[in-house]
Formats: C-alpha cells, structure tokens, sequence
C-alpha cells in the first residue's frame, strides 16, 4: 500500500480543496440571488462564479474523489499493489493540469458558459480543452481499475470479484460509454468553434451528443456512494451485507440504464421526435430499479446489524444502530435526502410535469439535494473512514464528524426544499437576479432567504470537514488495523461469469444505443438542419 | 468441497443468464418501441385527424410535427423589423471583405461626415472608428432596404451594393478607438453606473453592460458604444423612444429606451461617451 496512500491523498485533496472554494462561491451566490444581496455583484461576475462553483463541484470533486478512491479500492479490496502506478500518477497531473487550464479562462471571464456545454455560446478554447484534460486522466484510470481486475481475475480463476472492485470497474467502463458523446461533440463541434474555425455549429446535434453523457455523468458521481452503501455501511453498522448477488445485479443496471436515458433532458426540444423521447422515458423509469433495489438490500443490511445489537421488535433496531459511527450517521441522513431527491427525480422524468418544472428553479434544487445532499455526504462518510488507513492516524473524537455530517444535513434540507418550492412556483433558473419589487416575486423573497441560511450552513460544515480531515493529519493516536469492507450474510463462493464481468453487458449497453441514439443522431446527417451561429463569450 | 471443482465455472447457470438477461432487457426495449413509436402515435393521431402512416413518421421525427396535434397554420407570416439575416453566406461575405476597397469607398463618400479614420465631424454624426463590422454591416443594409431611414443615409446605402457594405464596415471596424479619458470616467453618478451594470429591475431594465460591453455581449450586431458621439446616443434613445426608429430586432431598444428617464438618457450617452471602466 505503500505511495499509494500518497497517490490516494493527492486526489483526495485536490477534490475537496475544488470542494472548499466551490462552497465559498455557491453561498456567494445564494446571497446574490436573495432579497439581501440585491445589486451586489454584476451579472457577469455572478455567471463567473456560478461556472466556477459547477465545474469545480461537478468535473473536479467527483472525477479526483472518484479516481483516489478507484486507486485505493483496487489495493485494499483486491489486497495486491496497484499495476501501473506511473500511469496513475501522469493520470492525475494531467487531470490536474486540465484544471489549471480551465480555471484561468474563467477567472478571466472567457469561460462563463456555466459547466454544461449548450453552443451556440461558447467560452474560450482553454475552458474546453482543459476539461478534455481532465476526461483523459480519467480515461487513463478506467484503463487501470479494467487491467486491475483483469489481471486478479487472472490470478483468481472462477473466484468472484470484491463487490468493491466489481462495482468500481463497472463504474469504469460507464464513464468510457459516457465521455464518448461529450467527446465528440468537444472535439468535432465546440472546440472547432471555439478556435474560431467554424463560425456556425448545429446547435440541435450538439445538444443531443451532451445528453448521451448528461444523465450517466450523475451515476458516474454516484456509484461511489452506492460502493460505500454496499460494501462498508453494513460491516460499519456491525452487520453483514444481505445480498451480494443484489449488488452486482445494482452495478449492472446502472451500467445499462444509465446511457440510453439522457434525452429525458431533452424533453423540450424540438429536434427529435416523440417517440424517441417516450422510448428513453421508459427506460429512465428503469433506472429507479437498481436505487429501489439498493434502499432494500441496505435496509435488510442494517436490520441485521439493528437486531445482531439486540434491537427488538418491528422499528426497535433501528434506535439499536450505531449511529454515533459516521459511516452510519451519513446513510441514514443521505437516505432520507435520496428519498426526497428521488421522488423529485421521478418528476422530473414525465413529460407533462417536466414541461412545467422544466426551466425552473425546481432542477436546480433537485441535483443539489440528490448531488450535492446524498451523494456528498457519502464522499464525506468514505473519507472518514478511509482517512486513518491513509494518514496511519486516529481521531482524537468522532463528535466534529458528526457534528459535520448533521450540517450538511440541515443545510442541505434547508437550501433545498424551499428552492424545490420556489421552483413549483416558476421561479427560473440560470439567471443572476430577481426584481424583488414585483408583487409575483416578492412572495419568494422570504423563501429564498430560508435557501440562504440553509447554504451558510453548508458553507459552515465544509469548512469543518477540510479542517476535521487537516486535524487526524496532525493527531498522535495511531490507528489501528481494522476491516474495510462488509461480508455478505453468504459470501459468494461462485457467481454466474455473467455477475462478474461486463462483456455481456457491454453488448446489450451497444444494442441499446444504437436502438435510443442512433437514428436520433444518424438524422443529423441524413438530413443536416440550420446551424446557428457561435456565440463566443469574450 | 476442493479449490479446484470451486474454480470450474458453472456452464449450464452462465447460459441461463446470459438468455434471459438478454431477453429482459431487449424486450424492455422493444416494448418501448412498440408503444412509443406504433401503439401511441397511431392513437394519438386518429384523435389529431392524421393517418396512421403520418403519425409514425412523426413520432419518429422522420417528418416534423407532433403526432398528437394538427400542423398549426402559417398563413400570417410575420412582418420582419429588419431584413438582415445572420446566414452563413452574409457571415462569410463579412468575412471576406476588403479593406483596401472599403478605404476607397470612404474617401470617395463616408469621409465628408464620419472622416477618413471614423472620427466624425460634427455632433450628430457617429464615430465609426472601431465600431463592430456586424452593426455597420446591419444599419447600412437597413437604410437600403427601409427598415432604417436618413435623409442622406437611405439614398447613399441603395447606392452600395452589399459586398461594398461589407467592406466600407470592415474599412472603420479596423480603424482603432480612441483612449477613454480618465478624468471623465470618474465622473459617472452612482444611479448610472447602477444603470449600466446592473440594470433597473424594479423597471423591467436589463443592465445596459449585457450587451453593450468590451467584447459581445449581445447578439452580434450589437453596436460598441465607447467614446460614441454622447449628442448622438441621446438621440437615438429619443427616436427608439418615440417609435421613429424601429429597426431593433424584438423592439429591444425600444422597449428600454421608453422607460429611460431624460436624465438618464444624458447620463447613460456620458457614460458610453467617456468610453468604459
């Protein structure tokens, strides 16, 4: 494990430093949008920093947590040195130099396109191709979890794969399925226009090849949380897991049904037909399976673990679970922000309340409270648990992690819910202020300020968990040795070669791309409709 | 039970797995198909009067239109403000312009009002110098076909042809502005500078700096309006005021002139004309 502990913590930090600045700047921004921060700010410095906040939370947090924790599962779980350590160092300083690339053209003001790539407005060529940077650190690291597992399984034949390590390559090979359609439509229309060799671009193509990689991208920052529902809340609850097989067959679904869904966020446009669109709504309906799925496997987990304490009776074992432990203290609030998140998620999905919803503050709320709110917590739970086996150290006192995990909580609950209700309410989106005066707007003003106390309590509790984490760094106590990962109730002895590897599902991932994205895209050519054109932010 | 009979993968269990997961998730999707691109539309629209062939070819997006409703009419087409169009042909006719004929152009025509460098000569002419191409290009096609008008302006833009529109404009977009004055831009009042970068939302003001900035703002025929004539800015915000002027695209100008007070009128034509902070 030796050096890989620094090449987990290098990560690590650079992802929760983006982290720290991205919370400074998203309360900044709670403030401007609020009564009380009328006329503070300009719209351009607000767009700046609603870009900056994005892209820091949304490409650099989770790609180096992702990476780090990547590095780490393939050591612990497959208990054998990482294969191609070099390779995973260039990896992350090139990831790290793509973000040096794309923060200077937004701190210059030439990269305010927010962090979603809608042409025809386009920032500066360096905001793009620093973001591609990233993507290709990231590449080289799905390159190294495959070979990881590849050569254990090599080692190791019929034996099953960790469900940890599992699930990391099966988010792997999503995240190479997901960066093609971003891929192409950076290198061969945004990046080109950016330059300035074209001066139109097909706004309609563009559009659809970011919605192939718009919904995965979000399950590509969820897995890891999923990872820590699966293989660590149940032995951090004292329990076991009740099903490893429910947890490949989770993995699996998500790399399915995440891809062939993202025209969901197409909705509302106008360049494909109906049909298509109904056709990704169902399979979108799919992807609440492997969550449902998730919530009753981990539940049943810590029911064991609630009555193994000596929990009693139909709701006992729950006030019996060690929920002074951080890794359980954080499933249970990111349970409860899944559960909310998650029936907001659902509709967004249908079509008729999504054309309501749609332009509204109501999206925003929602990827904060199932983003920023469950998934997160669960970054912050993994670090937790991990950081002692990086840094050799203990914590002198558990109280300041939970006392930060509970102000994510209540912040995030607070910010969230009366956005969501700001939404309903049309409340848009994407815009830098509001005339308070209206007599229709004024009546959110009192809503918003709530959403702000709640973000200077996500601000607080950021702070806390960069300082909680510089703390152990500094502390005497050594930690002691201890188990990572849960056993299932019954330990796989042989799995199905379907249940442990992804050729086969490889293949249905292409037949059902094709069957959702290729006459949506192939109609591009066939039949090549108005360009618009470019826009660029200077 | 030995390590070896544990290793040896169980067959006849993979094959089972393999069919069934298969028949799951393509019949899934083939349900869809089924649903969403024959089932659907068909019924949707017989509701709508369409037949079933058309409704298909329009859930699918091979014809446009929604399968559910009739093609709405267009029969009023709508009356343009301006005839300008940003195609990808008058695009590459800016690109391609040329400043050495747009030079001649101007000594032999512009150079009496706007001067040979683009630095007017009497207040109620614009300076031309280092304005962008787009919005020359856009006001001189607009006298020529009426959507703007001049008593000299109309008459000397139907004499141009377009490609001498294009280089004329590209001949002052290249000519360089002049340096803002310090001493003037520290004099700008706090309520305008409010006005510029931020806007009146209590009036349904957007700030004037959303498209009229160093670098674009707006959409590409937003004119630069540093170190302009400032007589010259309160007179078109008058004209966009009353209605004379009517070539802004969505009555943008319009709409935000009519709401300006006179005061603010001759701060905001000040502050622009001082050129930007």
């Amino acid at each position: 494990m030796r050096n890989v502990e620094r090449l987990c913590l290098a990560h690590f930090w650079v992802a929760f430093a983006a982290f720290v600045v991205a919370a400074v700047l998203g309360t900044w921004q709670m403030w401007v949008r609020s009564p009380l921060g009328a006329n503070v700010g300009t719209p351009g410095q607000y767009f700046m920093s609603v870009t900056a906040h994005g892209v820091s939370m949304a490409y650099v947090l989770t790609t180096f947590f992702i990476m780090g924790f990547g590095y780490f599962v393939a050591v612990t779980a497959l208990n054998r040195p990482l294969p191609g350590k070099a390779w995973a160092w260039a990896a992350f300083w090139i990831a790290l130099l793509g973000v040096v690339v794309t923060v200077i053209p937004i701190a210059t003001g030439q990269g305010s396109v927010l962090f979603t790539f809608y042409p025809p407005l386009t920032a500066s060529a360096w905001f793009y191709i620093g973001l591609v940077l990233v993507v290709v650190g990231s590449w080289i690291w799905c390159v190294l979890m495959i070979v990881a597992m590849a050569a254990w399984k090599r080692d190791n034949p019929g034996r099953p794969v960790p469900l940890a390590m599992f699930a990391t390559v099966a988010n792997a090979v999503m995240w190479l399925w997901t960066t093609i359609g971003v891929a192409v439509e950076l290198l061969f229309q945004v990046i080109p226009a950016a330059l300035g060799l074209v001066q139109t671009i097909d706004v309609g193509l563009a559009r659809t090849l970011f919605s192939w990689t718009l919904h995965a991208i979000v399950y590509f920052w969820l897995i890891p949380a999923y990872i820590a529902f699966y293989t660590m809340v149940p032995r951090a609850a004292g329990g076991r897991l009740y099903s490893d097989t429910m947890g490949r067959l989770t993995f699996i679904l998500f790399l399915i049904y995440s891809l062939p869904v993202g025209m969901h966020h197409l909705l509302m446009d106008p360049e494909h037909g109906n049909a298509t669109k109904f056709i990704q709504v169902l399979l979108t309906a799919f992807v609440s399976v492997p969550t449902l799925l998730t919530i009753f496997t981990i539940t049943a987990s810590l029911e064991i673990a609630g009555r193994l304490r000596g929990g009693r009776g139909l709701f006992g074992w729950i006030a019996a679970l060690p929920w002074d432990r951080p890794m359980v203290l954080a499933t249970g609030l990111g349970f409860v922000m899944l559960g909310f998140g998650g029936f907001g998620g659902l509709i967004n999905m249908g079509y008729g309340m999504n054309a309501m919803v749609h332009n509204t503050a109501w999206v925003t709320a929602h990827f904060h409270l199932i983003f920023g709110g469950s998934v997160v917590i669960m970054y912050f739970a993994i670090a937790y648990d991990i950081w002692p086996r990086l840094t050799g150290r203990e914590y002198a006192s558990l109280a300041p992690l939970r006392l930060q995990l509970w102000l994510w909580f209540l912040g995030m609950m607070i910010m969230t819910l009366p956005w969501h209700w700001v939404g309903l309410q049309g409340q848009w989106r994407r815009v830098a202020n509001f005339n308070y005066a209206d007599p229709i707007i004024a009546g959110w003003g009192p809503w918003v300020i709530v959403s702000l106390a709640g973000g200077a309590i996500l601000l607080i509790s950021a702070i806390l968990f960069a300082a909680n984490l510089l703390m152990l760094h500094r502390n005497r106590a050594l930690a002691l040795p201890r188990p990572l990962y849960a056993l299932a109730v019954h330990p796989p002895q042989r799995v199905p070669a379907a249940l442990n590897g992804f050729g086969l599902w490889n293949v249905l991932v292409l037949v059902l791309m094709l069957a959702a994205y290729g006459y949506p895209i192939a109609q591009f050519l066939i039949e090549p409709s108005p360009t618009a054109i470019v826009h660029r932010v200077r | 039970m030995s390590d070896d009979t544990r290793h040896s993968e169980p067959n006849v269990l993979d094959q089972s797995w393999r069919t069934w997961s298969a028949v799951a998730v393509v019949g899934i999707m083939l349900s869809g198909i089924l649903l969403g691109a024959l089932i659907i539309p068909i019924v949707q629209g017989r509701g709508a009067g369409l037949d079933a062939y058309t409704a298909i070819c329009r859930a699918l997006g091979i014809i446009p239109g929604s399968p559910a409703q009739p093609q709405p009419s267009d029969r009023t087409p709508p009356t343009p403000v301006s005839q300008v169009i940003w195609t990808p042909d008058v695009l590459q006719i800016l690109a391609r312009a040329d400043v050495r004929r747009g030079h001649e152009k101007v000594q032999e025509v512009c150079v009496s009002c706007h001067g040979e460098t683009g630095v007017s000569i009497a207040p109620d002419f614009p300076h031309l110098a280092g304005q962008s191409g787009a919005a020359i290009y856009k006001q001189l096609y607009d006298y020529r076909t009426g959507s703007r008008s001049h008593p000299q302006m109309t008459d000397i833009a139907k004499a141009l042809d377009e490609s001498v529109i294009a280089d004329v404009a590209a001949y002052y977009a290249g000519q360089p502005q002049r340096n803002p004055n310090p001493v003037t831009l520290a004099e700008a009042p706090a309520a305008i500078v409010q006005l510029v970068e931020l806007g009146d939302p209590k009036r349904n003001i957007p700030p004037c700096a959303a498209c009229h900035r160093a670098g674009s703002g707006g959409p590409i025929e937003t004119p630069v309006l540093a170190e302009q004539r400032q007589e010259y800015i309160v007179l078109q915000l008058k004209l966009y005021a009353s209605g004379e002027r009517r070539n802004d695209v969505y009555a943008r100008m319009r709409t935000i002139a009519a709401k300006l007070t006179p005061a603010e009128i001759d701060g905001l034509a000040a502050y622009y004309r001082a050129g930007f902070r």
